[in-house]
């Protein structure tokens, strides 16, 4: 039976708990994705469409993650946690842009270690964990 | 934005919890409102005011008015 914070008045809305199950089974199809294409590349070296389609394979899951926030954004009845969720969204947006722009510059001009794009999203990631427990906390 | 949600509450005996309930939102959001840390958007505060069976002005204090 789904705990409804209409019945217990808990911290954990049904949204909350729906966004929590989404981001879970795409996070597992995620790690399969990558951990199966970097395992595909490294033995068989495919190329062409089959190379395209491997190196994409990852990103469906980040693709889908976003896809599992907007509807949580679309679901969740509750003001104080969608406002939490923006915010933190914002943050995270906010310290990847400016870590991955300063890495750019750097790149550029120190020539220090070519950042691949593919680390955006984990870095985007390791903003929001800390953002949202910052933002929640000041809420608390 | 101040309040009296805390005053509210405490005449008819319900926790943060039971107001939580009432209303349909975690008992988090009614902390954060009733410490004025989040106010709340124009349905809810009618929607508390609905409740209380009174205003929102009555409920939440205009600090800009003085």
């Amino acid at each position: 039976m789904e705990c409804s914070p209409t019945r217990t008045g808990s911290l954990i809305t049904p949204a909350g708990r729906r966004l929590m199950w989404r981001s879970a089974v795409i996070s597992v199809f995620l790690i399969s994705f990558a951990f199966f294409s970097i395992w595909a590349f490294f033995h068989y070296r495919p190329t062409g469409p089959m190379a395209w389609l491997l190196a994409l394979l990852p990103s469906l899951g980040i693709i889908g993650q976003m896809a599992v926030f907007g509807v949580y954004l679309s679901e969740e009845k509750d003001e104080l946690n969608v406002a939490i969720l923006v915010k933190s969204m914002l943050w995270s947006i906010g310290g990847t842009l400016s870590v991955t722009t300063v890495w750019g510059y750097l790149e550029a001009f120190a020539h220090i270690r070519r950042l691949e794009l593919l680390w955006v999203y984990p870095i985007f990631v390791v903003f929001q964990v800390i953002s949202s427990l910052v933002v929640r906390w000041r809420y608390r | 934005m101040k309040n009296r949600l805390r005053v509210l509450r405490a005449e008819r005996n319900w926790s943060q919890a039971d107001l939580a309930q009432r209303l349909e939102v975690s008992r988090q959001s009614v902390n954060a409102i009733e410490t004025g840390k989040f106010d709340p958007s124009l349905p809810l505060a009618f929607k508390l005011a609905r409740l209380f069976e009174t205003t929102i002005e009555l409920i939440f204090t205009d600090e800009a008015k003085g």
